[in-house]
Formats: C-alpha cells, structure tokens, sequence
C-alpha cells in the first residue's frame, strides 16, 4: 500500500518504542526488592529513553509527508492475517510525543511509598501499552493494547491509590472492559466482511480496510457502533463518564496525571483514527449525536466541577468538560475542527497532568483535598500558587497560552459547521473560568490558617518536574506553527478521505473567512499569500 | 446344530494407532497389579508412575501426528475408531492433564494422609475413557468411552475419605451423571432408529445424502444427545451439579475435571454434532446457540455472586464452557480449531489454577473462601503474581493465552454471521472478569486491613510443594508465551481439524 | 401419522386398557367395600409374619461390597456365554481376547481380596 510506504528508516523506532519500557518493566522486576531508589532510577531511566526516541521521531517526522512514517511490519498469527503494523501520521505523532513527555514526569514526581518494584514495573507496561494503542495499525494488535492497558491502571489505582480506590479501580477495569467487548466483535467482523467483499484474504490491515471502504453502508454504521462504545466509554463521552471521577480522584498522583494526560486520549484518538477514518459515512451519519454529547459533556462537566467540594475530583469533573471540546472539534469533520481536537488532547494532557501533579503536591503537604480545609496557601507556598495559576489559566484557555489555540480552533470548526453548538460550547469557556478561579481563589487566596500556614513551597525536585510542562504550556500558547504544521497534512487527507466516501458531504469551511492553515492569519496574515 | 469350525473375520487393528490409549489402560492395570502384590509401594511410586505414564503418551502422540498429517486420517477396528488430528490434538492435551493431576495429586495425597494408589488408576482409566471418546468413530464406543471416563471420575471425587463434602460431591456427581448417561444413549438409540447406523461415517453419509419426510425422531435424538454431552461438559441448563462437585471433590480431582473431562467432552461434540451432523447444522445450531448463550451467561453471573473461589472457579469454568460451544455453534473448521485452541489454552489454565487452589487450600483442603486469599500479594508474591496471570488469563486480558482462545472463538462465531452471539458472549466475559477481579482484590488489595489484625484475619499458606509449582510454573509460563506468540498453538489446532473416514 | 408411529400406537392403546382396567376394579371395590379400619388390618403384609421394627430398616453395609461384587461378576458372564458359543469360530483372536477380558475381571477380585474387601469383619 502506497499508504505505507514513505520514509521507512533502517532501525525500527516504533517498535522500540514499545519494547523499551517494557524491558525496563522486566529490568524493574528482576531488580532488588529492597532498593525503591534503584528501582525508580530504572524506571526513569527508561521512560528517559523512550521519551528520547519519541523527540527523535518527533524531528525525524517528515512535516509535509503524507501516509504513515516510520512504517513497519512483522506477521503475528499468520494464520488470521494478524501482524505487528506500526506506522506514525501527524495524528498520532504528537499523541507519542506526549506520552513520551508525561511518564518520565510522572514516575520522577512521586514515589509509590510501597511495593516499589511492582509499581515501577506496572508504569513501564502501562507506557509500552499505551505506545502500542498509538503506534499499531492493525486493528487486533490496537485492541490487544487498548485493552492491556486497562490491566497496570487496575493494579495502580488498586493498590497505590486513595480511600476507596477497590472500588474506583473494579469500576474502571469493568466500565472500559465492558465498553470494549463489542469492539472485538466488531473488529473481528470488519474483517470478515472486508475479505468477503474484496475476496481477498483475511487482513486486520487498519490502512487496507479503510481505504478499501468495501462495508454496506448499514453494516458499517452498526460497526461504527461497536467501535464508537469502546471509544465513548474511555473519552468518556457524558452519559458513561461515571468511572471517571471515582477513578482519577482515588488513583494516586502518578495514575492520575497518566489516566488524564494520556488514557482519556485513547478514547478521542480512537475516534479519529477508527471511528473517522474507517466508517466515514457512519460518522457522518451519527455526528450529530456525538456532538450533542460532547456539548452535553461540556456544560455538565462545568457545572459539576463547580460544585465540588474536593480538589482532585474538581479536576477531574474539568476533564469531563475539556473531553466534550475534544469531541466536538472531532465530529465538526472539518480541518479546523479536528485540529483542534487533536491540539486539545495534546494541550489538555499537559495542562490537566500539570493540575493533578500540584493537587497531589498539596495532598502530600496537607494530606486533604477538600477546598473547604485549604486557604491562604498563596502566602506560605507562592511558588506553588504561581505555577498553579498558569497551569489553571491554560486549562481555562487563556490567550496566550496553550489551551486556548486547541479550544479556538475547536470553536472556529464547530462554528463553521453547526453554529449553535458552538455557541452553547462557548458558554463552556466561562464556566471553566468561573469554577477554576473560584477554587483558585478558595484554595490560595484569604487567610492562612493552622496548618496552611506553615506549608512547604515548592522544592527543587517538583520545580524541575513541573519546568518541561509550564515551558509547553507558553511555547505551545504562543507558537503553535510547528505542531500545526505537522498535523495539517494528516488530517486534511482524513477530511479529503471522509469527502471522498460519504455522498453529498463538503468540508464545512469558513465561511467567515478565517484561515487558519499553518500560514494563515494564526502567524500574522501578511505572510499567508507569499507562502503560496 | 454344531458351528462349523469356519473363521471369523477379525477386524484390521492398526496396533501403532492404539499406543496411546494402550499406554494408558496398561499403566493402570500395571499399577493396579502391582499395588495388589506389593504391601507397602513407595509414596512417590504410583505418582511417577503415572507421570511416566502421561509422558509417554505425548511422545507416543508425536509420530502418529507426522503420521496422520502426511497419510491422512485413518479408522479400523471395522470403522469403530479412528484416527485423525483432532483425536491425537485432544490425547496429548489428556496426557498433559494427566501430568499436571499427578504432579498435584501426590503433594495433595501426602499433606492430607490418604492412601494412594487408586487415584492415579482411576486417572489413567479416566484418561483412557477420554481417549477413546476422542477416537470414537461410532456411537456405541463413544458411549464407552464416556462411562469409563466417567464412573472413574465418580470414584475419584470420593477419594477424600474423611470430608464429608466430597463423598457428597460424588454421590451428586455419580446421580446427575447416571442420568446424563441415560439421554446420551437414548439419543444413540433414537439417532440409530431414524438413521439405522451407530457408525460416524455411516450416519454423515446416511443424512447427506437421503432426504427424511419424518425427522421428529432425528432432531429428539439430536436433542438427548446435546442434553447428554451437555451434562458432561457441564452447559447451562445441566451444569447443577458442577459448583457442588467442584467445591467438594479433591481439589487435583477438580483439575482434572475441569481439564481432562471437558477436553474429552468437548471432542465429543465436535465428532457427533459438528462432524457427524453437520450437514444438518441448520437443525441443531440454534439449540447450541441457545445452550451457548445461557452458559455464558449463567456462568459468569451466578459467579458473581459466590464466596468460595472453588465454586466461582467452577462457574467460570462453566462460562468457559459457553466459550467454546460458541466456537462448536460456528459448525466450521474455523470453529472446530477454535475449540481446540480453547481447549489446549482452559487446560493450562485449569491445571495452574487449580494448583493454586490446592496449596492455598492447606490441610484439610478447606480453606477456598475468598478470606484465605487475602492479602496472599504480601505474604507471598510469587504464588499470588502466578494466580494473578492466571486469572488474567481466564479474564481473557489481551498477551495472555486466554486472550487468543476468546479471539478463535469470537472469529468462528462472526465469521458464521453469528454476531449477536459473539457480543453477548464478549459482554459476559467481562461480567466474568468481575469474578476475576474479586480474587484480585482479596490478593493486592486489602491487605492493609490485615497488618491492623495479623494475627486474627491472615491464614498462613504453606509453601508449595515441588509438585504444584512445577505445575503452576509451567502453566503460567506457557499462558505467557502463548498469549504473545500464539502461532504454533494456532497452527497446531488448525491441522487438528477432525476428518470422518469410513468404515 | 407415519406406519412407524402408527404401530406404536397399538402399545399405548393397550397400555391404557390394562391401566383402565385394573383402575376400574379396584375403584370399585374401594367403593363397595366396608371400611372400619384396626390396627391389625393396616399392618404391612409380611408373608403372614407379624412385622417387627422400622419400615426403613438398614441392612448391613457389609452385604454392600459382596452384593456389588456379585452383580458385577454376574454381568460379565454375559460376555462370556457368546464367546463359549463360537469358541471354535474365534480361534486364536478369540482365546486372547477372553485371557484379557479375564485377567482383568480377576485382577479386579484379587484386588478386592487384598484390599480385605472379601473378609467379613
């Protein structure tokens, strides 16, 4: 497939990608049990490594490239025309990238307090889980990761978490279990009728099937189905997010940040990548459902976070909201749109990871979460509340920082295609900023009492770990170009595929006239007209 | 009046095709003879034995498989037997069943100071009546072969003499199995009246190729045949007697069960309804469809529910068993080396777990509520990390073996249009995994609680003998390896598919 | 209804008559008959003896294992007679068969005698 075939370099990087943690989660458990430091000076080490290789493949990428990069092939189980397929687009480029940013932060902010060996080592796998979910474009292969990765979080949230994290843990594993169960059925049948109807042999090539398109119209959108239950219950998308908030509020501080920054991205990137790409028609057909859900999610995530009483869970419930967004942008089906989407589950990663990182740096100090015993900590711990509030602004999306490019162009898309959602989208904007600041303002404004009096500010360690993702926060805020750039090939082939194969469908474009490509007005508008 | 002293034919025996099922039966007669003469046998005599035994019919399996894959299927004895992949793919799994049930009897035998000898000839009797079901070519011998796997089993449930649970799980056991054993062979008789053969070969041929006006007595020995079979591989509705006899019976004997007695039971229903009826799968798909539904279902809820890991290994081992008549439903060869992937991955599976279960048990073998397991992640690791695999594994988490048998069967069952069936057998086994977890938790996740109360909540496990670990360890090694390199297996149950030769 | 069916039907047909008929005579002598009911006629009939003890009296366990075992040996005999009848017939095959068939029953009796099944303790 010609699809495959750009740039293919000598040394497997995906694959390595994946196999690097994991031979460090092997390293970890052979280690010696009595020695946490050892243990997690493994554990960094190989998420150092493989955030390296994630940055290499990051400047190898080919900006203007088209197909999948880095492609590489190995047969599985002949037999069922299963084989290891890894390839890399600007789609799921940066989503790599993240997670090769997040897990080495993640493992140095905290230290498990027990069981270290089995905690480094379910962090390794979770990483080369994850990687997979990212890299693989054979369906079973992207099942087997999507699902192996429900196992390290159980054991994480299990049993490192919170008070009632049995429970947060049992719902999570059986809410997405559940979830994915008709994913394989699913799978499975694609892939039967795609060999029925091609006459070809049996293939779980993601790239074969889709470009292929050979399902009737009906039996994809049932397809669509199995897929988009899979996916909505790890967005999750509203009416199935209940094992969120239990989930992230009971998981400890790194469970968190990962569960957040890159899990959740599982669900929206299997959107795009599944859901988009392979049933174009399907998609367009239920769109409007989804962006129903994901305007739902918006206000009822805010409305909810607002009303917390607990930290943690606040941030959590402000996920919910930040999903719905990504969701929205997703199903807009229009170059804006899906950008920023796919910008906000980049910005959201850095910028909710960075949340629950502070959130569990106030737990260990104060050993609460409740807002209601927090006060005055701006005094004690400035440099917290400093960078608390950046991380908070970005969240919000203020201009200037990253969160707002990703939810602009998410708007700028939905606007294009159906006007009212965004409106009611925008209204989101403001009650982020409502329930944000007003916990802001309970937790570090006004007078410090007892214990908040006297808390610790930031020490060198958590200043480091949290340096790499304020700098995103600005770069990313103020020049996007880059990461655009790199984007924009991949996902305007995803427009031009779903145009191709839904009959009567165009592109939502501006009709406003906001251009907003990578030498559009983003950059200043002069240089827009001499870059063509 | 007086015969003439003419010959009578005798059928052509094909001795190399029988070694298998002669090691068996000979190894136990031998034993038997020998436990006869001799007054006092080395403890470890009868075990090595067996395992010997076991060992040599999976050598013994591998040139007749060269054998059969480059000249094909086979049948003798006057079309009675035959022999073909499936019947030595079922055989070597018997004889790895075999091994591992030996391995754990020995330990269990010793710590609970019961004599010996009979469990391992009843073994290797058992083991024997499963080989023959999986070489049956006709009727009659299948039914012999299930009575002597069977009545064997009974025994062996019994073989605690002092817990009064286990001469309970064997007089229910030895009750519902009687009376399954009475369907099956009115359903021999009812298949032999509409169709005037007892023979494999003859009744395919037969239904192939004659048209019936009147099929009521067809499809009513269909049915007591599905209810016989379904009795002994345990399907929802007749699985009544599986959580009792599971939770009573010596915990070896379980894994036995759950092993060797399914993979017979199963071999069995492949040869009769997928092979033998199948050009009239149209007929009697929907009652497995039917059956399959309901034993996944009714395994996984009901298992929910349970206190005692030994019945909820017991439902679950029945949702397996939804499992794989879901790949039986497929009416395939894609099924058909479904099952027998299935098959070959619930056998490593079954023996690891319930090796677990017989150390944890301890003295007495009557610690299986879920307490015991509490906080088993602490204390020790390693036992607690191998089970952890294990039920993992029988979840069906993705890079476990459990993972690749689920996929077989799910394939065969869309690629026969069975959608709805795959979905709700996808969906109950992750009610299933509810169960799993559960075990799970009691393992790593409260063991907190047991630091406050050491001495009142936590149960001391003995270490393992040298005979469950090697079982456990090699189980667990092979659910791994298996889950990431599935392929030999695959391609191993693929060439297994069951051929009819005529006799 | 189809000739097989059919043929079936003579047996239910008189199966119901007997069942009727004796069902009849019965109910009517219930009917007619005087009821006065003493403790001697509600006695079980027990070949004239008076009855003694439980309805459900055990017997022994120990007749368990040599009932068991007669029944057993009784039933293998069954095998034999056929293979008596053909001796000639079966030659050689026949003859090994039976040493088999034989050696295992016995195997089985000796089994049993050294397990002490055979003394009545």
């Amino acid at each position: 497939m010609s699809v495959l075939a750009s740039a293919s370099p000598t040394f497997p990087v995906l694959p390595a990608l994946i196999l690097t943690p994991l031979f460090g989660a092997l390293l970890v458990v052979l280690g010696p049990r009595r020695r946490p430091e050892l243990l997690k000076l493994t554990a960094v080490l190989a998420t150092v490594a493989t955030g390296a290789l994630s940055l290499w493949v990051l400047l190898a990428f080919d900006a203007g490239g088209e197909g999948f990069q880095f492609a590489s092939r190995h047969a599985w189980i002949g037999e069922l025309g299963i084989s290891w397929l890894f390839g890399v687009d600007g789609i799921s480029l940066f989503l790599i990238v993240l997670t090769g940013i997040l897990f080495p932060i993640a493992i140095l902010a905290t230290d498990p307090g027990h069981d270290s060996r089995a905690y480094y080592a379910w962090m390794l796998v979770l990483e080369g889980g994850v990687m997979g979910v990212f890299a693989s474009l054979d369906l079973v292969m992207f099942f087997l990761c999507f699902e192996i990765v429900l196992v390290p979080m159980y054991f994480l949230i299990g049993r490192w978490g919170h008070g009632n994290r049995t429970y947060a843990a049992t719902k999570f594993f059986l809410y997405t279990m559940a979830g994915s169960a008709l994913m394989l059925v699913g799978i499975v049948s694609l892939a039967f009728l795609h060999a029925d109807a091609t006459g070809g042999a049996l293939t779980f090539d993601l790239v074969a099937i889709a470009e292929a398109q050979s399902i009737a119209t009906e039996t994809a959108r049932w397809l669509f189905l199995a897929f988009a239950l899979a996916f909505a219950v790890k967005v999750p998308i509203f009416p199935l997010h209940t094992w969120l908030p239990d989930a992230h509020t009971e998981a400890p501080t790194a469970g968190s940040v990962i569960l957040a920054g890159v899990l959740l991205k599982l669900g929206t990137y299997g959107f795009l990548r599944f859901g988009l790409y392979l049933f174009p028609e399907a998609t367009h057909h239920f769109a409007p459902v989804f962006l129903v859900l994901g305007v739902v999610g918006i206000v009822y995530g805010a409305v909810v976070a607002t009303m917390q009483k607990d930290l943690k869970r606040l941030v959590a419930y402000s996920s919910v909201a930040h999903l719905g967004f990504i969701i929205l942008g997703t199903f807009a089906l229009n170059t804006e749109g899906i950008e920023g989407g796919l910008l906000q589950m980049v910005n959201h990663g850095i910028s909710t990871g960075a949340l629950f990182l502070l959130v569990g740096m106030i737990y260990e100090r104060r050993r609460t979460r409740q807002i209601d015993e927090l006060g005055g900590l701006q005094k004690s711990a400035p440099l917290l509340a400093g960078v608390f509030m950046v991380v908070m602004l970005s969240s919000i999306g203020l201009p200037g920082l990253n969160g707002f490019v990703g939810e602009f162009l998410v708007l700028v898309g939905t606007f294009n295609a159906h006007r009212w959602y965004a409106v009611v989208a925008a209204g989101g904007v403001v009650l982020a900023a409502l329930y944000l600041l007003w916990a802001y303002q309970r937790v570090f404004h006004g007078p410090a009492e007892g214990d908040n009096a006297d808390m610790p500010d930031l020490c060198l360690r958590e200043g480091l770990v949290l340096a790499p993702l304020l700098a995103l926060i600005v770069v990313l805020g103020v020049y996007p170009k880059p990461v655009i750039e790199r984007m924009e090939p991949a996902v305007d082939a995803l427009v031009e595929h779903i145009e191709r194969h839904v009959d009567g469908f165009e592109e939502p474009t501006s009709r406003m006239g906001i251009d907003i490509s990578p030498d559009g007005p983003l950059d200043g508008p002069a240089d827009s007209e001499e870059g063509h | 009046m007086f015969a003439q002293a003419e010959t009578v034919a005798t059928p052509e025996v094909l001795w190399w095709a029988l070694v298998p099922l002669l090691v068996l039966a000979g190894a136990a007669v031998l034993l038997l003879t020998v436990a006869s003469l001799v007054r006092r046998l080395p403890e470890w005599l009868p075990a090595a034995w067996t395992i010997v035994a076991g060992l040599a019919v999976l050598v013994s399996v591998v040139p007749l498989w060269n054998e059969v894959q480059d000249d094909g299927a086979r049948s003798f004895l006057a079309g009675a037997v035959g022999i073909d992949g499936s019947t030595l793919f079922v055989t070597a799994l018997l004889a790895v069943a075999v091994v591992a049930t030996a391995l754990l009897s020995r330990a269990y035998l010793t710590r609970e100071d019961l004599p010996g000898v009979e469990l391992y000839v009843l073994l290797l009797l058992s083991a024997a009546g499963g080989v023959v079901m999986a070489s049956a070519n006709d009727l009659i011998v299948l039914f012999l072969g299930l009575e002597l796997l069977s009545i064997a089993v009974y025994v062996m449930a019994a073989l605690h003499l002092r817990r009064i649970q286990s001469q309970e799980a064997a007089l229910k056991y030895f009750v519902l199995g009687a009376f399954a054993s009475a369907f099956l062979l009115y359903g021999i008789a009812l298949v032999y009246g509409a169709t005037g053969a007892t023979g494999l070969a003859r009744i395919a041929g037969y239904l192939s190729t004659t048209i019936l006006l009147e099929d009521g007595m067809l499809m009513a020995g269909f049915g007591l045949l599905l209810v016989g079979l379904g009795f002994k591989v345990a399907a929802v509705p007749f699985h009544a007697w599986a959580p009792d006899v599971y939770q009573g019976a010596p915990t070896p004997v379980v894994a036995w069960m759950a092993a060797g007695v399914k993979a017979a039971g199963f071999a069995a229903l492949l040869r009769v309804f997928v092979l033998t009826f199948g050009s009239w799968s149209g007929e009697w798909q929907p009652a497995v469809w039917g059956l399959a539904i309901l034993t996944v279902l009714g395994g996984s809820v009901v298992a929910v529910v349970q206190t005692d890991v030994k019945r909820m290994l017991a439902y679950s081992s029945i949702a397996h068993a939804g499992f794989l008549l879901v790949g039986v439903q497929a009416a395939s060869d894609r099924g058909t080396a479904a099952v027998l992937t299935y098959l070959g991955v619930y056998t490593l599976l079954a023996c690891g777990s319930f090796a677990v279960v017989t150390v944890v048990g301890g003295a007495g073998d009557d610690r299986h509520g879920i307490d015991a397991y509490r906080g088993l992640g602490a204390r020790r690791p390693w036992l607690a990390g191998a089970f952890a695999v294990l039920l993992l594994g029988q979840a069906g988490v993705p890079f476990t073996a459990g993972f690749v048998a689920k996929f077989g069967v799910i394939a065969a069952a869309t690629e026969g249009h069975s959608y709805a069936l795959a979905g709700i057998a996808m969906v109950s086994a992750a009610v299933a995994a509810f169960v799993y977890l559960r075990i799970l938790v009691a393992l790593y996740m409260e063991d907190r609680h047991l630091e406050d109360d050491d001495e009142a909540g936590a149960v001391e496990v003995d270490p393992a003998p040298w005979g469950p670990r090697i079982v456990i360890t090699v189980s667990v090694a092979l659910v791994l390896v298996l889950g990431v390199v599935p392929g030999p297996l695959v391609d191993l149950a693929k060439d297994a598919v069951p051929v009819l030769v005529g006799g | 209804m189809s000739e097989f069916l059919r043929s079936w039907l003579v047996l239910v047909v008189f199966g119901g008559l007997a069942v009727a008929v004796v069902g009849t005579f019965l109910g009517l002598g219930s009917l007619l008959r005087p009821q006065r009911a003493t403790e001697q006629k509600v006695m079980n009939y027990e070949s004239g003896v008076d009855p003694q003890g439980d309805r459900w009296s055990q017997s022994n366990i120990r007749y368990y294992v040599f009932a068991l075992m007669f029944v057993l040996f009784d039933v293998e005999v069954v095998f034999i007679f056929p293979w008596a009848a053909r001796l000639e017939a079966y030659g050689m095959f026949g003859l090994v068969e039976m040493a088999i068939f034989i050696f295992i029953l016995a195997l089985g009796l000796f089994y049993a005698w050294r397990k002490r099944l055979l003394r009545w303790i």
